[in-house]
């Protein structure tokens, strides 16, 4: 059993992944920002169906949850700098987590603005025009009456949507990002002596995802949740 | 420099996409299937409140739901290539290491990974079917079997669905995944292509179209059976 596993090394990897964990929290939380506001954009644009643009947003959102994020990040990676070199600019210099963080906030934005577009859809017409009627505007009638609404609709799929991100993140390492994965792979090179080192990831995965869970179930109560389906996004 | 894009060879790159298509199903229906029999089986057991095995899945399902796939395949995969020529000799098998296909580990790991998501769809469909079900099938005299057989599934069908659609899409998606383990599927055949030419991007993006048409003829396929097995949902007349 002592050539499979290593005990002690299982330990002693928290440390030298423990310290990489910053990035990993770094690009979920850039990608959830910059994600939310670009998927409530597309969403209003699909929700308004605006007219070349609302279109153009379906195909983008339908692209982008199409594609596995491996693929995604390898096209931002390769073909961004190739589109802006063809009108002048040259950004090859630029950092790689700067194209890991555009790919995963495409990508959040893409399922974001899915999941926003279903919640407000989701709220019956009726309580718009009932707000309508009582004289409010369309912001106030947003924003007092369909807002909160929408918001006990989305809150699970939210939950679960940054979740999966979380776990998505772990890809990172393939453009060459030192976060908690991609410093298992500069330490130890690809060597069969790295399962140590992944079991400890896997365990730093878990107790990050558990964390988030539990946050999200506590928001789920205080918005007044009903239900809650769980999914694989 | 101008924005060069190799049309001829991103056709060709799709047409070696395409050839791979086979596998990728490969490494998403069967993960389905095991993930579906299993995952139903794990649900029961937790919502029959089975002794000991129901508190054994509930961590089981809730530590790997929380690991990314990448780990999983990859501790997988370390784990058979260190521990399988030990194994191997004790059976007095006489395969080594070497002979192990990628894509039995690969597999192996989907379906894994596929179990515990299936087994949380169908607790939670078999749960939104309404409590007052289970005691009046159980107050004319079922068995749990007859009751599950034609109570809970018809009504539970509907919600199922779509949730088993968007698993089998993260499936397919999370079959790229097994890239990484030297499977041969769809990435690394169209990368293997370019390798000498060093037009990656066209690579990248014939697989990309490639995925993207899959799953949209798999959210094609879920509306479809949507609107057949709704007939029996909720909401409907008996």
């Amino acid at each position: 059993m002592e050539n499979i596993f290593l005990v002690s090394l299982f330990i002693d990897s928290f440390p030298k992944l423990l310290s990489r964990l910053h990035i990993t929290l770094y690009i979920v939380v850039v990608a959830l920002l910059f994600g939310m506001l670009l998927g409530t954009y597309i969403a209003v644009v699909r929700l308004y169906k605006v007219p070349i643009l609302s279109s153009l947003a379906t195909a983008y959102v339908s692209f982008i949850r199409g594609i596995p994020i491996l693929v995604l990040l390898y096209i931002v990676y390769i073909g961004l700098p190739l589109v802006v070199g063809f009108l002048g600019v040259n950004i090859n210099r630029w950092d790689t987590m700067i194209f890991v963080m555009i790919a995963y906030v495409v990508n959040t934005s893409a399922f974001l603005s899915e999941i926003i577009r279903s919640a407000v859809a989701g709220v019956d017409l009726g309580q718009t025009e009932a707000a309508y009627s009582v004289g409010m505007t369309r912001w106030q009638a947003f924003r007092r009456i369909v807002a909160p609404q929408a918001l006990q609709i989305g809150i699970p799929a939210l939950g679960n949507t940054i979740v999966s991100l979380l776990k998505d993140t772990s890809l990172a390492y393939t453009l060459g990002v030192i976060d908690i994965i991609g410093v298992i792979k500069a330490i130890t090179g690809n060597t069969y002596r790295s399962l140590e080192a992944y079991a400890a990831a896997a365990v730093i995965f878990f107790i990050l995802s558990f964390m988030l869970e539990q946050v999200f179930k506590l928001i789920e109560r205080k918005v007044g949740v009903k239900s809650a389906i769980s999914n694989q996004g | 420099m101008g924005f060069q894009f190799d049309l001829s060879f991103f056709a060709y790159e799709i047409s070696i996409a395409i050839q791979y298509i086979p596998v990728v199903l490969l490494l998403s229906i069967l993960p389905l299937i095991v993930g579906l029999v299993f995952g139903t089986g794990i649900a029961i057991v937790r919502i029959f409140k089975v002794r000991i095995l129901a508190q054994v899945f509930a961590v089981i399902v809730v530590f790997l739901r929380g690991v990314p796939l990448l780990l999983q395949l990859t501790i997988l995969y370390l784990t058979v290539m260190l521990s399988f020529d030990s194994f191997a000799q004790a059976l007095h098998l006489n395969m080594t290491s070497k002979d192990i296909s990628y894509t039995l580990i690969a597999v192996i790991g989907l379906s894994i990974n596929a179990t515990v998501y299936l087994s949380e769809v169908v607790r939670t469909a078999l749960q939104s079917v309404n409590s007052g079900q289970y005691e009046a099938a159980y107050s004319v005299g079922m068995t749990s079997c007859q009751m599950l057989r034609r109570i809970v599934i018809p009504q539970a069908l509907p919600v199922t669905i779509p949730l088993i659609g968007s698993n089998f899409i993260g499936l397919i998606k999370g079959s790229a995944i097994a890239s990484l383990i030297s499977v041969v599927e769809i990435i690394n055949a169209t990368l293997f292509e370019a390798n000498g030419n060093y037009k990656f991007l066209e690579a990248y993006l014939a697989a990309a179209i490639i995925y993207w048409a899959l799953c949209i003829m798999v959210e094609r396929i879920v509306a479809f059976l949507e609107s057949r097995v709704g007939v029996y949902g909720k909401g409907g007349i008996v």
